[in-house]
């Protein structure tokens, strides 16, 4: 009932797609990461407001769906005559949306280390700041490498979403494919296979980064 | 030794003057007046709440305190009165500096558990005082010969003995080439046959000259090592002296009944 | 401004489709997801490996290719089913999967002593559950619940790319039209905010009437 031959004939197309997905979730994995990075130092910072507007923008981001986030951007800046292109679109939403909830991630690793860490830091004549990122931050990464993971998964997933902005990745290819070849099942398997071996190696990277940084404890 | 030492007939390196401290009602430091000179190490021994960890952390500026002027080698830490006669802390940077003078071993050792040993020492060579990296590095392996642990540089705290860690801690102290240690109730939180080879590290520190601030519930250390021992119960200091006249003759009745205690095996 | 007004009725249709959908949805997941976690805990090892391989697979492939797989794949087996419905049952069995993590989580959370407590006066199986697990567990489980409820909420919006009339949908026809993809979108975006927003209301007043204090 499953036609081998067909998948085997449009593999090429598969891998066309696979290749733009893995640079949209490299690309928007890294700017989450630093996105988040800077959400919480804002959210910690002792400036005024900053924290406020660091909070208000993670609960938007949290609270509305990547998505529209997506539409928003895309016809957003096509309007305002400066058109981005559906790939930048995706990958400015993801980041944003994905490093929102990075910052709650990190926000909590960062309170989960001891408060002595710091004062071991500052003892030694570390400034605040310094007791930060060479005391505190580090370990804090370290403690929330699974749910980073985790977010990585979604992310990786919510790629999925810029095929309705016409980008060529994974799901358009396979979308087309199935068009062209009515072979529904065919496609949508070898599809849920292709995503289910990106999420698992990603999963599998992120328990060896994890199993190589952890804080023997 | 690579421990700097301190310049003989020097003035006091820790003068403590009136120092006070409260949480809204409940003084925790009440008008602590002390000189720890140079090369000298005191003991700092009483009942627990009695404020002694509390004047460690102000030496250092971890705790702010409302009243009184801390020196060391006679420059006041942590405030400044300005012109307009208002008390404001100094910048974070002068805090740092100063605290850089000082080394502070912790009851709970709190080694940064994602470094080894050798980086947990030479961190803050590198970090804060720009030591080259092999310089820093060399010296670590020094302090950590001898406190015992040469052969350790490359473990991690996880897996080390408490005493083990808290020798790292002692190391890691020194290695700033501080003017002074302070040592909060660093035996503490050991298990019984580890506390001897930590208190061998700060004996063997002592006898080097180097000048200590050592809160302990070790009688037996107080005794053998201290040139002085302070009794604080309350938030003041209701005794000091050289350990013979503390420990033979107390007279108050409060260190009478606290050594009691001590003596009959409670913690006090 | 005047765009969202004027389509106000249309919006309004979306937002309840959206609603009815995220509604019947976290229904469906929070009840398989109960399940799930349950077999996962308690039940015999080839009941378990079944739900363990099937939430790698939701856990590890987009909603997005799983509605499409449904919008695609049924028509032709044959089975005709109201797209709607056929959304809601995606969304609700790839949705179960987190809520089974979120149960799981909460019941191996409940520490080992209060087990052990029950057990010695006497209590198993469901006595066990019902009387000292469970209520312990419901109160972990609330904000990594309402987590999950707002991603369902948002989660639903995927259902526009399947043709359904949901408020995201509404928004991409309304700015077809009129060609205010700020206003229709940001508006759209506020209204997904305040329906998730107040869902994270009601999980930090959960938290705050239930958590321990550690």
């Amino acid at each position: 009932m499953i036609d081998v031959n067909l998948i085997e004939r449009n593999l090429p197309l598969f891998f066309e797609g696979l290749k733009v997905t893995l640079l949209l979730s490299a690309l928007a994995f890294a700017c989450a990461l630093l996105v988040g990075l800077v959400l919480v130092l804002a959210r910690l910072a002792k400036v005024r407001l900053l924290p406020a507007a660091a909070a208000a923008f993670v609960e938007l981001m949290r609270n509305t769906p990547v998505l529209v986030q997506m539409y928003f951007i895309f016809f957003g800046s096509a309007v305002m005559g400066w058109p981005l292109t559906g790939f930048t679109a995706g990958l400015i939403a993801l980041a944003a949306q994905n490093g929102a909830y990075l910052c709650e991630i990190y926000r909590a690793g960062i309170g989960s280390v001891s408060r002595r860490q710091a004062e071991a830091g500052l003892a030694l004549g570390m400034l605040q700041r310094q007791a930060f990122f060479i005391v505190v931050l580090p370990q804090a990464l370290r403690k929330v490498i699974p749910p980073i993971a985790n977010q990585g998964v979604m992310l990786i997933k919510d790629t999925a979403l810029v095929s309705t902005l016409s980008v060529m990745e994974l799901m358009y290819q396979a979308r087309l494919i199935a068009d062209r070849t009515a072979a529904v099942y065919e496609v949508f398997f070898t599809l849920a296979l292709f995503y289910l071996a990106i999420t698992s190696a990603f999963t599998l990277a992120m328990r060896v980064l994890e199993w190589r940084l952890r804080v023997a404890e | 030794m690579s421990i700097d030492p301190p310049a003989a007939g020097a003035r006091p390196a820790i003068e403590i003057d009136g120092l006070s401290k409260w949480f809204g009602q409940h003084v925790v430091l009440d008008r602590v007046t002390t000189r720890i000179a140079s090369g000298e190490a005191v003991v700092v021994i009483g009942p627990s709440g009695s404020g002694k960890t509390t004047l460690l952390r102000c030496i250092n500026l971890l705790e702010e305190f409302q009243e009184g002027e801390i020196r060391i080698n006679g420059a006041p830490i942590g405030y400044a009165v300005g012109p307009d006669g208002q008390r404001r802390r100094k910048p974070e940077r002068e805090v740092a500096a100063m605290r850089a003078q000082l080394g502070m071993v912790f009851q709970s050792f709190n080694l940064f558990p994602h470094m080894s040993v050798l980086r947990n020492v030479c961190v803050a060579p590198i970090k804060i005082q720009g030591a080259r990296r092999d310089e820093a590095e060399a010296r670590a392996v020094e302090l950590l010969d001898r406190v015992g642990l040469k052969d350790k540089v490359d473990a991690f705290p996880a897996r080390l003995s408490g005493g083990q860690q808290q020798r790292v801690a002692i190391a890691r102290a020194l290695a700033m080439r501080p003017k002074a240690m302070l040592f909060d109730e660093a035996t503490s939180a050991l298990d019984p046959e580890l506390v001897g080879e930590v208190l061998a590290v700060m004996h063997q520190l002592a006898l080097d000259g180097m000048t200590m601030v050592v809160v302990t519930h070790e009688m037996q250390f107080a005794r053998e090592v201290a040139d002085r021992v302070v009794f604080m119960a309350e938030g003041r200091i209701l005794e000091e002296g050289p350990p013979e006249a503390l420990f033979e003759a107390p007279k108050s009745d409060r260190l009478q009944a606290f050594l009691k205690r001590t003596r009959a095996g409670y913690l006090p | 401004m005047d765009v969202l007004i004027n389509n106000g009725w249309l919006l309004l249709r979306g937002a309840s489709l959206t609603l009815w959908m995220s509604a019947a949805s976290i229904g469906i997941a929070a009840t398989l997801g109960l399940a799930f976690a349950l077999v996962q805990v308690f039940a015999a090892w080839p009941l378990r490996a079944l739900v363990e391989v099937y939430l790698f697979v939701m856990r590890g492939v987009p909603l997005l290719v799983l509605l499409f797989g449904m919008y695609y794949a049924l028509p032709y087996a044959g089975m005709d089913i109201d797209p709607a419905t056929g959304g809601i049952l995606v969304i609700s069995l790839y949705f179960a999967a987190f809520m089974s993590e979120v149960f799981r989580g909460a019941i191996l959370a409940v520490p080992r002593v209060q087990w052990d407590a029950g057990r010695a006066l006497g209590m198993h199986g469901s006595a066990l559950m019902t009387n000292v697990v469970l209520p312990q567990a419901v109160r972990t489980a609330g904000p990594p619940f309402i987590n999950t409820c707002i991603m369902i909420v948002k989660g639903t919006s995927l259902v526009s790319i399947i043709g359904l009339w949901d408020l995201t949908q509404i928004g991409r026809q309304i700015v077809e039209r009129t060609l205010a993809p700020f206003s229709v979108f940001g508006g759209v975006a506020l209204i997904y905010f305040f329906i998730c927003f107040a869902l994270s209301l009601v999980g930090r007043h959960l938290e705050r009437r239930f958590g321990y204090v550690h």
